[in-house]
């Protein structure tokens, strides 16, 4: 039966390695029909999961019984994708009511996909408002596999601090292998590690190949597993096995075999980009080593395997076999490549050479460390089509690089892109490394080149983990909004990862965060610059060009953002904040409103929707939406700033505070929270308190002005116009520009009875008020009632009068667009004056 | 006061709007008028398309009632007509009443027209010299150019002041710097 399976498998495979989903839907829908097994079950719901429908996995897997882990972690990623919460944590875990499996069930249970599982269980909980066990979830789960990134940053956005440190780290080698895929484990602990003649190996082939094609499959994400304890080796990908490696054991004589007809397979049957899938050869080989036992007629193709599978001696010793699959991998690597963590650390993992011990583990070269399961492709092919184009395409496309801390790579790299070549080992590779090519003849057999390449794959793995460790305290520090240090530890990661889009972003929203908008834009323009693509942290951007009022380049923003990606929140934000800044209100909240259908768990899009519906008046819509950002995400500080101003436009001002406090507990740093605390802290009579917030607010940020004006306020309610007077004149000093300060200076002038240098400081700031739009500086001046002002109008009617010619001159050069029903209004006032 | 010149266009609200310190809330009361001509009724009155306009049809005077939901400030009113086009069409005289309801409307402002041609803006404000805050506005019609019966009315804009300083009772601030503190979104 299996043998019916091998070849489609492999074309199905090979289809989805070369993203044409509609050959592999095709044919993964034949084989099912063919064979209703679970394997095909499960590689149709991947094909389909693959091509983008995740709902007919769905509705295919729950159609049928799915007991293998990897279709059970299939479905449950369907589910969770389908927002069916509650289902995808049935699967997992067994469900809220039912009785749960504790992580240690789910990882014996799912094995190498445990860390993926704990981590999308860890979702599940913490979208169901169980924050307490998904952020149990990620750790259980960043545990077991250091190399996962996003654990880490869900739990840093749900306001857990974990510790960089001690998560990213590869504590032991259990853990180091565990993470790396696990192709022989199952088979190294079936099978007695003994030497055995190739033809045993071969009948054992058929079964083995079920076994292995189920590894492979579950190891698709490639992780590695070390094999043994006692070896202390890493193992590689089986489906990157040398060809010479003959495995002492049945498993490693079968992972040896595929390894020694991957190469041909890879190079005669599926061609090059064939080799690039570590499974693709796996399945291809097979079909070519089963018929050699005998049967197959369909695979009369496969003809020249059979002389593949002799050329390996059966007794070639491992060792020689490893020593060349080492060479072999790091020839190519070193070479070619010669950086790039995946490139280099091609690990040969092997205990001894050849027979006699019986614990010898396979061989296998391990794909780089710490390489994201598409990497994969990449490296197999490194290694076995020694193609110079794939090795410098890999090289490209690793931006990951061994870290400063090996110093001797980064300095001596001769390859571009921030090579890690050891030279040390390079040298002695090179020296032992064999000329010939990768098929047999392998004569070196020293075990210290591949110890060397060990402890490279080791180095390579530190390496990422010291970046990773880097990189995830300046993610910590900026989640807790500690935004200068986050600034300031990303700044110092190696200049080829700061200039990505990633860093850059977090550096730019570390900047919006501390009200630096200026150079949160420099930076975003820059992230634009070289990751023209990237979409998230693109609402960032354009909320910091509404902040800046660029409306030109929010403009262009918003359109390359929605021609791009029409299924983005972020584009449909930028696009809204685009016309919030032309003031076209409705236009904003419709877009606002299309970024929620498109994602409806984008909280800040219902932030900003409140803020439209805020400017709109419309304050009970606007409080629904507010309540709907914290719902989505409770630590959404701005959700919590939102209805504190709501309240505090509904002078509920102790509301308002509650709400400023819950906001500046998120983010103690925003000297802007502190300034609209300091002012309700006013209103509610606090005065002293207010300038106590108030006065923090101008130490954490002295280059916010607005503090310092409401700090002059509070003292000129209080009566304390010296000190007033001179926070505002250094105001003025600060921003000469703006009217809001001379309207105050003139205020605490009448109040001090000095209307000359009242009236003077508000004709300053009515000249300074471009558009004539400050009705109450007219009013302090001409309506001669002033709203904050509880004295007779006599004062301002004075001051009218001494100036009658100079405020109806004003009046006219404003007001000229009226008609003459607004002259005769305005002659009508001013015959009462008189 | 009339002169016995034209009545001079205002400025296309528009630009009033993009000064932001108005709002145009018009779509946040209910309107509703006298009588009406099929297809020339409320709709051509709100749809910011000058070419089509709200034709009465009964006796004069003829109304248009503004209803808000709650007691709203209200700055200006905004009132296309233009003679060249409506000609007898054209109202002469307006009367522009606020109150809580049908029953207790109040005269606040009243309107000679000479041959409008354009916008014309209505300020309205109560005896503080401040926009008055009231619950309903009523547009009376009462008397068209060249004595005709009915009226035209291309368009009616209402707009309300924006109170922007986000915190404090300030007005608005003028400069980006100011600006750019004056709130988290």
């Amino acid at each position: 039966m299996t043998v019916l399976q091998e070849p489609v498998q492999a074309a199905i495979w090979q289809a989805l390695n070369h993203y044409a989903y509609r050959d592999a839907v095709f044919l993964a829908e034949r084989l099912y029909a063919e064979v209703h097994s679970e394997e095909a079950l499960f590689l149709l719901a991947t094909c389909y999961y693959r091509s983008g429908k995740a709902y007919k996995a769905y509705r295919l897997l729950k159609g049928h019984s799915c007991t293998t882990p990897q279709c059970k972690y299939l479905l449950a990623k369907c589910c969770v994708d389908l927002s069916k919460l509650a289902e995808g944590e049935q699967i997992l875990s067994g469900g809220v009511l039912n009785k749960q499996k504790s992580h240690d069930d789910i990882v014996t249970e799912f094995g190498d996909s445990a860390c993926f599982t704990l981590s999308l269980l860890g979702h599940v909980y913490c979208k169901t408002d169980r924050l307490a066990k998904g952020s149990e979830c990620y750790q259980k789960s960043l545990s077991l596999n250091p190399f996962l990134w996003s654990p880490f940053e869900s739990l840093c956005e749900i306001g857990e601090k974990p510790d960089p440190d001690q998560t990213f780290k590869l504590t032991s080698l259990q853990n180091f292998s565990s993470c790396l895929p696990n192709t022989c484990t199952t088979l190294v602990s079936n099978h007695n590690i003994s030497h055995r003649q190739p033809e045993t190996v071969l009948m054992e082939t058929p079964q083995d190949t079920i076994e292995l094609n189920r590894i492979n499959l579950e190891s698709s994400n490639a992780k590695y597993s070390s094999l043994n304890t006692d070896s202390s080796m890493s193992y590689i990908d089986s489906a990157v096995i040398s060809p010479d490696a003959v495995p002492l054991g049945s498993g490693t004589a079968i992972l040896s075999k595929q390894a020694q007809n991957k190469p041909k397979t890879g190079r005669s049957l599926l061609g090059g980009p064939a080799a690039l899938s570590p499974l693709t050869p796996s399945f291809g080989i097979l079909p070519l080593e089963t018929p050699s036992p005998g049967d197959g007629s369909y695979l009369q193709n496969y003809t020249n395997s059979t002389s593949v599978i002799d050329v390996p001696s059966t007794g070639a010793p491992s060792k020689k076999a490893v020593t060349r699959i080492s060479q072999a991998g790091t020839k190519s690597v070193f070479s070619q490549s010669g950086n790039s963590r995946e490139v280099t650390p091609i690990l040969v993992a092997q205990t001894q050479s050849s027979g006699p011990q019986t614990s010898t583990t396979p061989q296998v070269l391990s794909p780089t460390i710490a390489a994201p399961p598409n990497s994969l492709p990449r490296r197999s092919s490194r290694l076995f089509t020694s193609d110079s184009s794939t090795t410098k395409e890999n090289s490209k496309k690793l931006k990951m690089k061994f870290p400063p801390k090996i110093a001797n790579r980064k300095t001596k790299s001769k390859t571009n892109k921030g090579g890690i070549t050891q030279p040390n080992i390079n040298d002695s590779l090179e020296i032992t490394k064999l000329d010939s090519s990768i098929i047999s003849e392998g004569k070196i057999s020293t075990v210290a080149p591949q110890i060397q390449a060990f402890t490279l794959q080791k180095a390579a793995a530190e390496g990422l983990m010291s970046l990773l460790r880097d990189m995830g305290k300046g993610y910590l520090a900026l989640c807790s909004y500690n935004c200068k240090e986050a600034i300031n530890i990303l700044s110092h990661l190696p200049s080829h990862h700061y200039n990505t889009g990633w860093v850059l972003c977090q550096i730019g929203r570390a900047y919006f965060e501390l009200a630096e908008y200026m150079q949160a834009e420099r930076i975003f323009s820059e992230v634009r610059r070289i990751e023209n693509y990237r979409v998230e942290g693109m609402e960032i951007y354009s909320t910091t060009l509404w902040h800046l009022q660029k409306d030109v380049a929010l403009s262009v923003l918003s359109k390359d953002l929605t021609d791009m990606d029409k299924n983005s929140p972020e584009a449909w934000c930028a696009a809204g904040n685009c016309f919030s800044l032309q003031r076209e209100h409705d236009i904003a909240i419709k877009f606002f409103q299309r970024a929620i259908q498109v994602d409806p768990n984008y909280a800040y899009a219902y932030t900003l929707l409140g803020h439209e519906f805020v400017l709109t008046e419309e304050l009970d819509k606007a409080l629904a939406c507010f309540r709907n950002a914290i719902r989505v995400n409770p630590r959404h500080y701005n959700a919590w700033y939102g209805l504190g101003m709501i309240y505090y436009k509904q002078e509920k001002f102790s509301l308002a505070e509650m709400h400023f406090q819950k906001a500046l507990d998120i983010n103690p740093q925003s000297s802007v929270l502190l300034c609209h605390i300091g002012v309700v802290q006013h209103a509610l009579k606090k005065s002293e308190k207010a300038l106590d917030t108030l006065n923090k607010a101008i130490n954490i940020d002295p280059k916010n002005p607005l503090c310092k004006f409401h700090r002059a306020s509070v003292l000129f309610a209080n009566e304390k116009y010296k000190s007033a007077l001179q926070e505002l004149e250094e105001l003025k000093q600060i921003v000469p520009k703006e009217s809001l300060v001379y309207f105050l200076i003139g205020k605490v002038y009448k109040k001090l009875g000095q209307t000359h240098l009242a009236l003077m400081n508000f004709s300053w700031a009515m000249d300074l008020d471009p558009k004539g739009a400050n009705n109450q500086i007219k009013e302090a001046i001409d309506k001669r009632y002033l709203p904050d002002d509880e004295e007779p109008i006599t004062q301002e009617e004075q001051i009218s009068e001494c100036y009658p010619y100079e405020s109806v001159g004003t009046d006219e050069s404003q007001e000229s667009s009226m008609t003459d029903a607004d002259d005769t209004q305005l002659h009508a006032v001013e015959s009462d004056e008189f | 006061m009339t002169t016995p010149n034209k009545t001079p266009p205002g400025a296309d609200p528009k630009q009033l709007e993009r000064t932001g310190t108005v709002r145009e809330i018009g779509s946040q009361a209910v309107w509703s008028l006298s009588s009406c001509k099929p297809g020339f009724g409320v709709d051509q009155l709100r749809d910011d398309n000058l070419e089509t306009y709200w034709q009465s049809d009964g006796s004069q005077p003829h109304l248009v009632n503004i209803q808000f939901r709650r007691k709203t400030t209200v700055k200006t009113l905004c009132i296309y007509a233009d003679y060249k086009s409506d000609e007898s069409y054209t109202p002469s005289k307006i009367s522009v009443r606020v109150g809580n309801n049908f029953h207790n409307l109040q005269e606040v402002r009243q309107l000679e027209l000479v041959e409008p041609s354009g916008w014309i803006h209505v300020p309205l404000t109560d005896t503080h010299k401040k926009p008055i805050r009231t619950f309903m506005i009523q547009i009376a019609v009462l008397a068209n150019h060249q004595n005709g019966r009915d009226t035209h009315m291309r368009q009616i804009k209402v707009y309300t002041p924006v109170e922007e300083s986000s915190i404090g009772k300030f007005p608005r601030c003028t400069t980006i710097d100011f600006m750019m503190y004056r709130s988290i979104r």
